[in-house]
């Protein structure tokens, strides 16, 4: 009887009826912007994870940060205090639980660090699950970087060849580069400390950073 | 697949610029049928004698407001990705204002003088010159108006957020509202058509 009389309605009046219900029906549903849930395609993580391509080790990394190289947002995924003593130049500080609230967007490629690999781990697969597309962690996160990259040891032979000679310099000048120093023997003999160098330490970097790339939308 | 698909990386930018024009076509082409290719009807609106623009505007207002809504509840769309501009209070407000002024006097919104240029309006043709002088003006002042430009920031804001209200509270009070305004355009238009008849004796 009611649908028989709807179905009499004008077409517009019947519209209106409609978005009415849909209104009402709306209240009762849940916030359309909390997406707290996800589904996960747990096969495709798995394969992803299977190889190493998510992974950007150090060497990669200082070598973009020295060419200017910007093309991708780095991540520091570490407590606010600790980003403030250290970070890796150019590095935005976003923990684990922002990640999402964050304006990264899903076509960006995201290079994740931290000081242990579980959170970084923990980055990636909130942010894979979330369908970003590139997504990659540092090997090793910051200790690497402290290791390998700020304070490299030389193992140094009596009489290098020009070879070793060659890479021995290329280390020394990128820890300078980045305010650290290269340890040989002497050093580590002398002062075991690899004290981070403070933030301003890379003054040099200059990021060829596309101005306002971030694109305006809207009419 | 979950839209919007550009965000999601689904296509590149190149695919997006086709993306674009083939929607942009069919949106001249619904602009044109809905009556906005013509000044004359554009500026109906604001002496109530046909309001036929006001009623497709406000009916694809809501229809685009229950769509996103549901497709975002059943998880078709991510809403947070929909991008939406943020809020300068007073600048917005007096350049609303200007537009309003500019829609009632020349009969066309930036986007209906598009369409009313591709049906051949010699109008239009000079209404969208007076634009991109008035964007050239606009630009060359820039420099003496940014502090006003910026002021009043309240970021990106909605409804919603602001007044503390429920999303579903919000999207019933604006379809209600519609509705009204729907009963109301009715009456107006028949009013003015009453009236127009009288003058004419």
């Amino acid at each position: 009887m009611l649908l028989k009389n709807f179905a009499e309605l004008p077409a517009r009046k019947r519209i209106g009826i409609v978005a009415i219900i849909l209104g009402i029906v709306s209240i009762f549903a849940s916030n359309p912007f909390s997406n707290v849930n996800t589904k996960v395609n747990i096969k495709e993580l798995s394969l992803v994870s299977a190889d190493e391509i998510s992974e950007v080790n150090v060497e990669e990394l200082s070598d973009w940060l020295i060419k200017g190289k910007y093309d991708y947002r780095l991540i520091d995924l570490r407590k606010d205090e600790e980003y403030k003593k250290y970070h890796i130049p150019t590095s935005e500080n976003v923990t684990v639980a922002r990640l999402l609230k964050s304006d990264l967007a899903r076509n960006e490629k995201i290079i994740l660090y931290s000081d242990n690999d579980i959170t970084s781990a923990q980055g990636w697969f909130i942010l894979k699950s979330n369908n970003y597309k590139g997504v990659y962690v540092i090997k090793g996160g910051i200790e690497s970087w402290q290791k390998e990259i700020l304070f490299p040891s030389c193992t140094c032979d009596e009489n290098p060849t020009i070879e070793q000679k060659h890479k021995h310099d290329k280390l020394a000048e990128v820890a300078k580069y980045f305010g650290g120093e290269l340890r040989t023997e002497g050093i580590i003999a002398a002062n075991n400390k690899m004290e981070m160098p403070s933030i301003e330490a890379p003054a040099t970097i200059e990021l060829k950073k596309p101005k306002g790339k971030r694109k305006r939308e809207g009419c | 697949m979950t839209a919007p698909f550009f965000k999601f990386g689904y296509f590149n930018d190149e695919v997006s610029l086709i993306v674009a024009f083939v929607i942009g076509i069919f949106f001249g082409l619904v602009l044109e049928k809905g009556g906005f290719g013509s000044a004359r009807m554009l500026a109906a609106q604001f002496y109530f004698t046909d309001m036929r623009v006001f009623k497709v505007m406000f009916t694809a207002i809501v229809t685009a407001m229950i769509g996103l809504f549901y497709f975002s509840w059943i998880g078709f769309l991510d809403l947070s990705l929909v991008y939406y501009g943020e809020t300068f209070l007073l600048p917005q407000l007096l350049g609303g204002l200007i537009l309003g002024v500019g829609f009632v006097i020349g009969g066309y919104c930036p986007g209906t003088s598009a369409v009313a240029i591709s049906t051949g309006r010699i109008d239009a043709i000079f209404y969208a010159l007076g634009g991109m002088f008035g964007i050239f003006v606009f630009g060359e002042m820039f420099p003496y108006i940014t502090d006003f430009f910026y002021s009043t920031p309240m970021g990106q804001i909605n409804l919603p957020d602001l007044l503390g209200i429920n999303y579903g509270i919000i999207m019933l009070l604006v379809i209600l509202m519609a509705i009204g305004g729907f009963t109301a355009a009715e009456w107006a238009e028949k009013l003015m058509a009453e009236k127009q008849s009288k003058a004419r004796g």
